[in-house]
């Protein structure tokens, strides 16, 4: 297990975006599906960084750890901030996204992109921590499900 | 690779090219050029992007900005998208408001 611990800042985004990068390439994760994944992290990363913990006037660090078994990478973020959901809070509807931008509302696309930008998405709230858990299919055990499945 | 942002106003037009990476510790420097360019008052904003290579939401929202700041008239265009940052705009629906192109020329002016 690989893992890096950053403090709760907006300069950690670039850190955070290099580890989740180096995984995607460990697991041979095309350029698309690495891209997705970071974008993912990084929006994540970032509603921790300015809600979790600028916002609510705390300082923590997030914690990241990529684990990779032979059908998926999967990366966890942890922090200390105030319990957050994305799945419950500010999920942004469908129909807001055919508005046109001059009534958009700012919040909820960070949320999206990264929800529907990976394979799987879940949230654990474990103690006092956040768990966010990120899941890419790695593409040879996808080829391999299929042939064991038919 | 660190985020760049830089305008230049000419004939009506202001164009804010973006290379690097756009995410929210970069935004601000993006917002300040489109604060910058309305200032102007520009009839169309033009926004070179072939050079930019990540794109987070916080990216989405100085575009939400400049289209609320500019008013609804002033036609954003975007040039070059790479691909990833195109399929971020086409998701989020952000392709029905602004203008995407290969390349843009100005207008002529007689």
């Amino acid at each position: 297990m690989q893992s890096l611990t950053v403090p709760g800042t907006l300069d950690s985004l670039k850190p955070i975006a290099d580890f989740v990068l180096a995984a995607a390439a460990a697991v041979d994760l095309d350029k698309k599906t690495a891209y997705k994944l970071r974008l993912a992290i990084d929006e994540i990363a970032t509603n921790i960084i300015l809600h979790g913990y600028e916002e609510a006037g705390l300082e923590g660090e997030v914690q990241l750890s990529a684990v990779i078994d032979d059908q998926k990478l999967e990366i966890s973020l942890e922090d200390q901030a105030v319990p957050y959901d994305p799945l419950q809070t500010e999920a942004v509807e469908e129909e807001e996204l055919q508005r046109p931008l001059a009534e958009r509302r700012m919040g909820g696309l960070g949320v999206y992109l990264a929800i529907q930008g990976v394979d799987q998405f879940r949230y654990e709230r474990v103690g006092d921590r956040n768990r966010n858990i990120f899941v890419m299919n790695r593409p040879q055990a996808a080829v391999f499900q299929n042939g064991d499945r038919s | 690779m660190t985020f760049n942002a830089t305008t230049i106003i000419a004939d009506k037009t202001a164009t804010i090219t973006l290379v690097g990476e756009l995410d929210a510790a970069s935004a601000s420097a993006f917002r300040t050029e489109v604060e910058k360019a309305a200032a102007a008052n520009p009839e169309h904003l033009v926004l070179q992007m072939s050079g930019l290579e990540f794109m987070a939401s916080a990216g989405l929202r100085v575009l939400i900005f400049a289209k609320q700041k500019m008013g609804a008239n002033v036609d954003i265009y975007i040039v070059a998208p790479q691909e990833m940052v195109l399929e971020t705009l086409q998701k989020t629906g952000f392709d029905q408001s602004v203008i995407i192109v290969d390349s843009y020329e100005p207008a002529v002016t007689a």
